[in-house]
């Protein structure tokens, strides 16, 4: 073994031994509990593929698909809306810029349970504000969580403010490597300001913009502190999200389901990001 | 998701494989932290009469995460935690996993009387396979609470019936509406959680239903069941004398908020709430009474059962100790410490006619009529399975998006399928 061989992989090892023992040992340790019926008061016994079929016929895991893609889906695309004209607004030169662009930051930087709790105290019922605020200008309280599509938007809104900010980080991050003499030159030609950010800036963002998207949809997709604190996943199921779903299991006692729900999410995820990076390829090249 | 739980796991179960050898007893015990406290200084007071050393492994507040404390180590076979609290819905499921050491010994040489506990719980919670496996250290029951200054304004009575308790709570919350606006006539646990089943078996059991009947079969769809979750969306959507958010936000403690603010002339609630309703700065501090849960005209009283019970490890290297320090902890001068101290209701049924704590707890009598008619959830391994069906479709009804009848068809089909799964 060569000199420069035997250093690379010294200098590789940690990083290896540092993915398989906190990724890849647990991605396949899960996937072989779901292969087993494993709940403590039967005995362990090997069940092949019986949980993933068990899963198909599972009428509340596909309740939970649906609503974890549906929330992934409209939520990420709020959020990419809005962070982007955020983004826009923060690359401007405005006044007091720096001070602007540390407080669209704030809501990120709460712990999400926390953040979550707060949206608590903004929906509840009898002494949330939101229903403060519809008392005092002569409107009915609202029971937010009452109904599914209301406990779906409210989960919604409080994401949106949450992971807003993050997109409009990246976005920004973006928007400055874009060259402002290519920006000035468009104006002379005469392009206006839509022309000059759908033909100019969105093409060169692009990269970023896939970025934010993969890092955005697989983290709903995973949805899980703002479900378990607002609605539990009620009213009557109607929120539980994937990941909620599989951590009951857990709960529960029944490891090797828990394992399933678990590595269908694993997939899902996987094979958003490989779909992803792949468009992105597609496009810069 | 999953790594976020299996590395923990793993990294337990590495710690783990790690044995050393002890002959301490190592006794596992959660709560707030001025009860974990306490159970310090039992431990202290144990060691310096027997000098047996006691390791308290303390857990948190959060019985979910105190279970998962337990399973691990049990899973794993570990000689630590020798003795250990458990909630009364865990009890079956380790019991059916092996994982508690029979009591029958103690019994037998007379060291544990079972005269001296409510015999409807040692049958519910502690026999499994006709034996002993643990014993209450503390009780909970469903107790309904009630503004006793509005009661005597209208000159009403307490009521005994859901009849009775619809009728008053109808007409005073027009009345107080008049005061105050937010004000309803009952409010009780109803958001989608373990609670919600306490509530709901509350409810069928007074009305002479239940979930399994005596052959053990499962029974949802009953016309006694259907009718008393019937009562249950009614008092919401129909009678509108329970919030609207009974059924998204009503847990313990929003339910004695709400109780204790004077937004609520009847509550369903754990006796936990007594020692909140009555404390100085409470606004109803003069004002409160319990009585039992209410029945339906031809029904019973009942209360759903709580609790935490002691149980020893199957596992434990100290299985002698592990029984002396069992017998300390439910005996009849800690059970009355820990009543008289720390407000619990005692496992012990003989400590419910001790004058001293009759003092203390003054309405300790409704408590013994309520834990003599508990009701406990079903005893069985796969219970939190049923538990989250349950709750999912009685959620569904109570937020009227399902009908009674067909909420409890389509539970009873669902569980069906998972008792068919352990069974077959």
């Amino acid at each position: 073994m060569s000199r420069e061989l035997k250093e690379a992989i010294i200098f590789i090892m940690p990083l290896v031994l540092f993915i398989a023992s906190f990724i890849l040992i647990p991605v396949l340790g899960t996937f072989w509990n779901s292969l087993w019926l494993d709940v403590p008061f039967v005995a362990r016994k090997f069940v092949g593929l019986q949980s993933y079929f068990r899963l198909v016929s599972d009428e509340q895991f596909w309740q939970a698909t649906l609503f974890t893609t549906t929330f992934a889906l409209v939520s990420v695309l709020i959020e990419m809306i809005f962070g982007t004209i955020i983004a826009l607004v923060l690359n401007e030169r405005i006044r007091m810029r720096g001070l602007l662009r540390g407080i669209a930051l704030i809501p990120w930087a709460i712990p999400s349970v926390i953040g979550a709790r707060v949206w608590q105290l903004i929906y509840r019922y009898d002494y949330g504000i939101a229903n403060w605020v519809l008392q005092k200008i002569g409107l009915a309280s609202v029971n937010w969580f009452g109904s599914p599509l209301g406990s779906f938007a409210a989960l919604v809104l409080a994401d949106v403010w949450r992971t807003t900010p993050f997109v409009a980080i990246i976005i920004l991050a973006g928007l400055q490597t874009v060259r402002g003499d290519v920006l000035e030159q468009a104006q002379v030609d005469g392009a206006n300001m839509f022309q000059r950010f759908f033909k100019i800036t969105m093409p060169m963002i692009k990269p970023i913009i896939i970025v934010a998207l993969l890092f955005r949809t697989i983290d709903a997709l995973r949805v899980f502190d703002l479900v378990y604190v607002l609605t539990g996943g009620g009213p009557g199921g109607a929120t539980t999200s994937i990941s909620l779903y599989g951590y009951k299991f857990f709960l529960l006692g029944d490891f090797g389901y828990g394992s399933t729900v678990s590595v269908i999410l694993f997939i899902l995820a996987l094979v958003l990001a490989v779909l992803y990076i792949r468009i992105g390829k597609l496009r810069a090249s | 998701m999953s790594w976020r739980i299996i590395t923990p796991v793993i990294l337990l179960c590495l710690s783990i494989s790690c044995k050393r050898e002890t002959s301490k007893l190592t006794f596992a015990v959660g709560g707030a932290p001025s009860e974990i406290e306490y159970w310090a200084e039992i431990a202290r007071e144990f060691t310096d009469s027997t000098k047996i050393d006691i390791i308290l492994l303390r857990q948190p507040t959060d019985t979910d995460q105190r279970r998962q404390g337990l399973v691990i180590p049990l899973r794993a076979k570990k000689s630590d935690p020798d003795v250990f609290l458990m909630d009364v819905v865990w009890v079956s499921q380790f019991a059916a996993s092996g994982w508690l050491e029979s009591l029958d010994p103690g019994v037998e040489t007379r060291a544990l009387d079972l005269s001296k506990f409510f015999s409807s719980i040692v049958e519910q919670v502690d026999t499994y396979q006709d034996q002993i496996i643990s014993l209450p250290v503390y009780n909970d029951c469903g107790i309904l609470y009630y503004r006793s200054d509005l009661l005597q304004k209208y000159d009403i009575r307490p009521p005994t019936t859901w009849h009775e308790l619809v009728h008053s709570a109808t007409l005073i919350q027009e009345k107080e509406r008049l005061k105050n606006p937010q004000f309803y006539g009952f409010v009780w646990q109803g958001a989608q959680y373990e609670g919600l089943i306490c509530s709901f078996l509350e409810f069928i059991t007074s009305n002479n239903g239940s979930i399994f009947n005596s052959s053990h079969n499962l029974v949802l769809p009953t016309p006694r069941n259907i009718s008393a979750l019937d009562l249950m969306k009614k008092m919401i959507h129909e009678h509108k004398i329970s919030p609207p958010n009974t059924y998204t936000e009503m847990k313990e403690e929003e339910v004695r908020l709400s109780f204790e603010n004077g937004n609520a002339l009847y509550e369903r609630n754990w006796p936990y709430a007594w020692g909140l309703h009555t404390r100085p700065e409470s606004p109803i501090k003069k004002n409160v009474a319990v009585t039992l849960i209410p029945k339906a005209s031809a029904g019973r009283h009942v209360a759903a059962l709580g609790g935490w019970h002691v149980g020893i490890s199957r596992f434990s290297d100290n299985k002698k100790q592990a029984m002396e320090f069992l017998k300390y902890i439910v005996s009849y001068a800690i059970q009355k410490k820990l009543a008289i101290d720390l407000g619990w209701n005692p496992g012990r049924s003989d400590l419910y006619d001790d004058t001293e704590i009759r003092e203390k707890i003054p309405h300790i009598e409704v408590l013994k009529r309520a834990f003599e008619n508990s009701v406990a959830r079903p005893n069985l391994p796969y219970y939190p399975e049923i538990s989250e069906i349950l709750q999912k479709y009685i959620n569904a009804a109570l937020s009227a998006k399902l009908s009674s009848s067909v909420a409890l068809a389509k539970a009873q089909a669902e569980i069906e399928e998972i008792v068919k799964r352990y069974h077959e």
